[in-house]
């Protein structure tokens, strides 16, 4: 909402600078996004540059057939020769001047200049060089009562201070400059002068019933329609002072009729429409719903079809406005109108509010209206948009006018507790004080002891509770006033729960081990599934769909942490970065049928792609693969005390021979494997990635809690190497499975540390070593316990796995 | 000693195998010459032995000052070696280390060192503040319910507030959407738990605006207080407790009215500008305040929503965002740097 500052102080006279009433403004509710100006600069006496001068004589440029001489007399007894291209003048019109040296809106500085051999030493100006309009082809003629010599800026608002605030929505009151004026009065104490709605006599035999008939068949939606003839308007532009206004305040100038529904809008925070009387079909207006597959084409020339809800204004034949929110391109006002019907009316906030949502349509008129307003603006707005018709463009007000209305808003009166304030600001504000902001404000207040019985006007709809109005004091008296304190009953014990302190143990243990974190967008292209080649039964194929998403790329909720994971790999390796190792902690959605909300996983997921560990002179990095990404797994278990087992992934994005699903007490929890190459390759990824995803519940579940001592410097323990020769089918697991069975209880543990292939052991045959611990809590253990223990080993590898000892 | 040498003046023999042996132990230059030093002249077949193996055959009255002198000697040799065998063994040692110097400005073992994102170490920071003022955390869905993100939090349909909103909508359900904001999860803790409440609620959220300022998917985090006397001079002192310690003791924070619908009064949090100290900066728009949160008292009418007592409790309520307490934090420029997740942005924190 933008408030030139010469229209504020019709309403309400102040000393301050704009920029110290922002300052006040902000500080008491209204936001002011920036004090900007509109015109001609202000700075360096540029206005002084800017004077009504008198065309003395025309006369024609000696070299130039369409260029003029003119002397133009400036004032103060001065007489400059200007050369003027213009031709809609005479002598003796009067005209903005331009003198060397001036500013002009759009930054260009005018100079005295020698035009085709003629010195010229000013310019007078047209509409479009003020900023005033886009008319470029002629200067604008200033009315005889312009005084010569005079400061153009004294005459005209061509320049002016605009406040441009942020209006929060519970505030539609002050989306007008009137309203503003209303809440500057009560933050600076000012006296605010009466709203400029002193009604207009009508003139005519006629009456308004006579020329046309109003019915509102949707009161639910349209709870005042209100409407008054002006008969015998001329259209023709706006007078230089009213362009300006709207100029400055963001509005282009259209006519004089348009403009001053315009002006009355911004004045009062009413919006209104006027129709061309004659364009009315049977002079009958009908404000309805709109029917099934009716469409209309608005002022901005675009045809739309309106949806049954929605409230029209219609005639005899079809809608001429979507109430309250733009009118139709053939009810407009236009050059040939000379009867016009003004209407202002009150239409629901959440009923237009769902129509502009539907249509994509917003104007200034929906945004009031959608906000709810205050009812009785209507016939102030109709007095106001009147009388200046009558005086601005030359119309008679025709006698009469509807109002059909169901009815002013019940009162409402609130009780305001003295001590309440205090409890609720921790502030104790006088009883006084408080009843005197609220007087300014516009209501009306009894005291009673201490409480005060307070009567909430119209345009205040959004305040109907005690605690409204003490937001109401707060806000004017200065909540910087309010002491600074903490709670007092505080007995609460804050802190992680475990599940929280166990997520950021993962992600410390995952950066740690040299993953960065990424934070990707949780809405993904819906084509994840076919480039992760899910089956078409895979239930992750089954998405949670934005039904208004931003683009087609964001549009469904990932149900797997691969495709974002595998993304960020393409556009870093786009970037030309290497070695993308990253992980990152974040959810899945997943539909489930009985409910409405899907089962939202918390995800651990991640990849390596490149080296560990990078390029250095110290030795180079192992290229990560399958075993890099299980050690990462491992790690993050281990950050939880945690524990999990593998067997093969049968995922389809997964290499099916190095992937593994990883299981938690029995139950799938993830899976850990190098991406499949077809995957890689709808992903754009030219290199190996190898990638993880936990379920992050599982992950944290497996923990084996608070780890428990165990005395492992008592009794020693004895170490012993073995290294025996299996079938390359025979996984470690499962001769480590055997060794732990055949070392029990005096094995405490078992880690492979070396395979070997090839030759030595011979087609079809591995070698795999392990280093053993064995231990006892009681006692430390003999070579012959050693040996013993170690034979049993040997003797049931042999027998179940067919495991010879390598010697 | 040098009664040793004295001494032995008056025994030529002995006193030339001390003098020649002292030298040579001397000229050795190396552990290797020394051993050969020592056998030369302990070992044996070396005189010194030689003379004291002889000794027993001595008259008796010679045999005492012999022995002693004779052992004197050896004891004296034996001394020497050891010591010049230390001193050759520190010189060597000096010589090795002094050959193994490296080049110390080469760059140490490149250990895999990854990076938490920036959001996340802002965010831990910010709940360890309200941790150590005794919140809780708590979560919510972000796939939430038009009940929890609008109407519990006093904005019924047709309310202005949501056209501000932009919501993403899932298909099929008109009433199921990404939440906009993270004040569900107040609701959400209000319905399960009796008053007092202290909880904070960080976490994702989306709003249908993407360009230079705004991504489609953002963070915030809530903070909510209900007790029994709690008023805003305590939303105040905790949230100036909050910004001294994210930005800095100096920093001091003003309130400003504002509007949200599930607070009243409802207030904007500015903290003093940590980049000109309140001079003026482009940062700031000149004022020296930069908006950072938005809080309030909690509507009655919220507190109607979950059954609590509003003539026995009150609170208030606070939410923020995290991006920008970060890019403040750290002179960031660009917001969608975020979550571009560019490992060369994300490796900087």
């Amino acid at each position: 909402m933008k408030v030139p500052v010469s229209w504020l102080k019709e309403y309400i006279s102040f000393d301050i600078s704009a920029h110290e009433l922002a300052d006040r403004l902000a500080l008491t509710g209204t936001e002011v996004e920036r004090v900007g100006r509109a015109g001609l600069p202000a700075t360096d006496g540029n206005l002084d540059r800017f004077v009504i001068g008198q065309v003395r004589s025309k006369a024609m440029h000696p070299d130039a057939a369409k260029l003029s001489l003119c002397d133009v007399d400036i004032g103060g007894g001065k007489t400059e020769k200007i050369v003027c291209g213009a031709q809609n003048f005479e002598d003796g019109d009067k005209a903005a001047v331009c003198l060397p040296g001036g500013v002009l809106p759009d930054g260009r500085t005018l100079e005295a200049a020698v035009i085709r051999g003629v010195e010229s030493h000013g310019m007078m100006c047209s509409e479009a060089e003020l900023g005033l309009s886009s008319e470029a082809a002629g200067i604008m003629i200033l009315p005889e009562d312009a005084p010569i010599g005079g400061r153009l800026i004294d005459y005209l608002p061509v320049s002016d201070e605009v406040l441009e605030l942020e209006v929060t929505p519970n505030r539609p009151d002050c989306l007008s400059v009137y309203g503003v004026a209303r809440e500057v009065s009560a933050v600076l104490d000012a006296p605010l002068m009466p709203e400029p709605v002193e009604d207009i006599e009508p003139r005519g035999d006629d009456d308004v019933e006579e020329l046309i008939y109003i019915e509102v068949a949707d009161p639910d939606l349209c709870p005042r329609y209100a409407a008054r003839i002006i008969a015998g308007v001329n259209v023709g532009p706006s007078p230089a002072w009213l362009k300006a206004r709207l100029v400055a305040a963001g509005i282009r100038p259209v006519n004089n009729v348009v403009d001053i529904t315009n002006y009355v809008m911004w004045s009062l925070g009413e919006p209104m429409h006027a129709f061309d009387l004659a364009k009315i079909a049977g002079n009958r207006i009908l404000v309805r719903r709109a029917m099934a597959g009716e469409k209309i084409t608005t002022i901005d020339g675009t045809e739309r079809a309106l949806g049954k809800h929605m409230l029209v204004i219609a005639d005899n034949q079809h809608p001429i406005a979507i109430a309250g929110i733009m009118g139709s391109e053939d009810s407009e006002v236009s050059g040939e109108t000379t009867d016009i019907m003004l209407e202002a009316a009150n239409f629901s906030g959440p009923g237009i509010m769902a129509s502009s949502l539907e249509l994509g349509l917003r104007s200034e008129s929906s945004t009031r209206f959608e906000k709810g307003i205050d009812p009785e603006l209507v016939p102030k707005a109709l007095a106001m948009a009147a009388r200046m018709l009558v005086e601005l463009a030359g119309g008679r007000l025709v006698p009469g006018q509807y109002d059909i209305y169901t009815g002013p808003p019940s009162p409402v009166a609130i009780h305001l507790r003295e001590e309440r304030i205090e409890s609720i600001l921790g502030l104790p504000i006088a009883g006084e004080e408080a009843e005197a902001i609220l007087a300014r404000l516009g209501f009306g207040v009894r005291r009673e002891d201490s409480a005060m019985h307070v009567d909430v006007p119209t345009f205040r709809a959004d305040v109907t509770r005690e605690i409204d109005l003490i937001e109401e004091v707060a806000r004017v008296f200065g909540v910087d006033a309010i002491p600074s304190t903490l709670p007092s009953g505080m007995r609460a014990k804050g802190g992680l729960s475990e599940h929280q302190a166990a997520e950021r143990g993962i992600a410390r243990r995952l950066a740690d081990s040299g993953l960065s974190e990424v934070i990707s967008y949780t809405f993904i292209a819906p084509d994840f599934a076919d480039r992760l080649m899910l089956k078409d039964e895979d239930p992750r194929r089954r998405t949670v769909p934005l039904a208004n998403p931003l683009s087609v790329e964001q549009s469904v909720m990932r149900t797997l942490m691969l495709p974002s994971i595998l993304q960020t790999v393409a556009l870093n390796l786009a970037q030309r970065n290497q070695d993308i190792n990253i992980f990152e902690l974040g959810r899945v959605y997943l539909p489930v049928s009985s409910e409405k909300l899907p089962l939202e996983k918390r995800t651990v997921a991640g990849c390596v792609c490149g080296s560990m560990r990078g390029e250095s002179w110290t030795g180079g990095g192992r290229v990560a693969d399958f075993f890099t990404g299980k050690g990462l797994v491992e790690n993050a278990f281990a950050a939880v005390n945690g524990d999990f087992q593998v067997r093969r992934a049968g995922e389809p994005f997964l290499h099916p021979g190095k992937s593994a699903g990883i299981m938690v007490a029995g139950e799938p929890a993830g899976y850990v494997g190098e991406v499949h190459p077809r995957v890689l390759e709808a992903f754009g990824i030219d290199r190996p990635v190898t990638a993880f995803e936990i379920d992050e519940d599982a992950l944290i579940g497996s923990s084996a809690g608070i780890v428990q001592f165990e005395d492992l410097i008592t009794f020693p323990a004895a170490y012993q190497d073995i290294a025996v020769t299996v079938g390359l089918d025979t996984t470690a697991e499962e001769i480590i499975s055997v060794v732990r069975e055949a070392g029990a209880p005096l094995l405490r543990s078992a880690r492979v540390f070396d395979v070997y292939k090839g030759e030595q052991v011979g087609e079809g045959k591995k070698s795999v070593a392990l280093g053993l611990e064995f231990r006892s809590p009681e006692r430390t253990l003999t070579d012959e316990d050693v040996d013993a223990a170690r034979q049993k080993i040997i003797l049931l590898l042999a027998e179940r796995l067919n495991a010879t000892l390598r010697a | 000693m040098n009664n040793l040498t004295e001494e032995l003046k008056a025994h030529p023999g002995l006193s030339d195998i001390y003098g020649e042996a002292s030298a040579d132990v001397e000229a050795a230059a190396d552990p290797e010459s020394l051993e050969a030093v020592r056998v030369k002249h302990l070992g044996r077949k070396s005189p010194l032995l030689q003379l004291l193996r002889s000794i027993p055959k001595l008259p008796a009255e010679e045999k005492p000052v012999a022995g002693r002198l004779g052992n004197q000697v050896r004891a004296a040799l034996e001394q020497a070696l050891l010591t010049r065998k230390q001193e050759l063994e520190e010189s060597q040692l000096r010589e090795r280390l002094a050959a193994e110097q490296v080049d110390i400005t080469l760059p140490g073992e490149p250990f895999p060192r990854g990076h938490l994102h920036l959001i996340t170490q802002t965010l831990w920071e910010i709940e360890d503040i309200f941790i150590g003022l005794g919140y809780r955390i708590a979560e919510g869905p972000e796939v939430e319910t038009d009940y929890y993100n609008f109407t519990a939090l006093n904005t019924p349909e047709g309310h202005p507030a949501r056209s501000s909103h932009d919501t993403f909508f899932i298909e099929g359900h008109p009433d199921v959407l990404l939440r906009t904001h993270t004040s569900p999860v107040q609701i959400r803790v209000m319905e399960q738990e009796d008053p007092p409440v202290y909880i904070i609620a960080p976490g994702r959220v989306y709003r249908r605006d993407s360009d230079a300022t705004h991504t489609p998917m953002f963070h915030q985090l809530e903070g909510l207080a209900v007790d029994e006397n709690i008023t805003m001079a305590d939303l105040k002192g905790t949230l100036e407790v909050f910004v001294k310690s994210m930005f800095g003791a100096e920093r001091e924070i003003r309130m400003r009215p504002h509007f949200f619908p599930f607070t009243e009064p409802s207030v904007e949090i500015d903290v003093s500008c940590m980049i000109c100290e309140g001079s003026g900066c482009r940062a700031c728009k000149h004022i020296g305040w930069l908006e950072i949160l938005g809080a309030g008292m909690v509507d009655p009418n919220v507190f109607g929503f979950v059954d609590y007592d509003t003539d026995r409790v009150q609170g208030f309520a606070f939410g923020m965002g995290i991006e920008r307490i970060a890019m403040l934090k750290h002179r960031m420029t660009d917001l969608r740097m975020f979550f571009d997740n560019d490992l060369r942005f994300i490796k900087q924190f």
